[in-house]
């Protein structure tokens, strides 16, 4: 595994607000990283914003306690990963994890879809009343050589 | 996210300037919800500071999309930048909202 050359993460509430921070993390991160071409930025992003946000709507809390949302985010030279977790939640309904895409006048139900298409690989784990999303995007740097 | 309207001769602008995800997108349907009840059933969203949108906001799209065609009118985009475009290519939606390179270019054939 090669080394961690720049990484963000974000915990707090499962809320609105959450989704605007770690858009700002995501900001954040690529000034540290520079490398990284637009093109897996974008990619990365939009599906880091995605996995964050089916949480904000979807997790309900398992007991008393509110979900929170915790994001830990990591670049490697070949490699943007992202761990999206969900804590203090219930496992997801089947439902909220279907990966094929709705009909075209549906206006929910892409999300898992499109961070499908957005990632080289998706996988979920669930721990002790923790929901993880891991994205992974192999990145290709434009200086190769 | 901003949004702001002007109602046109022939059509209606709304223009989002910031990042069209899950918080934004109510927001999108409230206005044009606002702006097909106000009788402008044609409306082109300008999405040219738009520099992201989600799932989310696609979804709202859409269910203004539907609000439009529903009061006898339609929906078009313009100003799509390079993000929003590939959410739109990945899911397929770009054949269902087309994209134009400017407002006044969107209703300009008919």
């Amino acid at each position: 595994m090669t080394e961690v050359l720049a990484r963000k993460g974000y915990h707090g509430p499962a809320n609105e607000e959450a989704i605007e921070a770690v858009h700002e993390e995501l900001d954040a991160l690529w000034e540290d990283a520079s490398f990284v071409p637009d093109m897996d930025r974008m990619t990365f992003a939009t599906a880091v914003i995605e996995a964050a946000a089916n949480i904000v709507q979807h997790a309900l809390p398992a007991a008393d306690k509110p979900v929170e949302l915790d994001v830990d985010i990591t670049v490697r030279t070949r490699r943007l990963q992202a761990r999206v977790s969900a804590h203090n939640a219930r496992e997801p309904f089947a439902n909220d994890m279907r990966a094929d895409m709705p009909d075209e006048d549906a206006e929910s139900g892409r999300g898992l879809a499109l961070i499908e298409a957005l990632v080289t690989t998706v996988t979920f784990e669930r721990q002790d009343g923790t929901n993880t999303w891991i994205l992974t995007r192999e990145s290709t740097p434009a200086d190769t050589d | 996210m901003q949004f702001s309207y002007e109602v046109k001769d022939s059509y209606a602008e709304v223009k989002g300037v910031g990042r069209l995800n899950m918080v934004a997108a109510p927001k999108l349907r409230e206005v044009v919800a606002e702006v097909v009840a106000g009788g402008s059933s044609r409306v082109v969203v300008n999405l040219a500071e738009t520099d992201f949108m989600d799932s989310s906001g696609l979804g709202a799209l859409i269910g203004c999309l539907k609000a439009a065609r529903q009061a006898g009118g339609d929906l078009r985009i313009s100003g799509v930048q390079p993000q929003v475009k590939m959410v739109l290519e990945l899911t397929n939606m770009d054949r269902v909202l087309t994209a134009y390179p400017s407002a006044e270019a969107a209703f300009g054939d008919d």
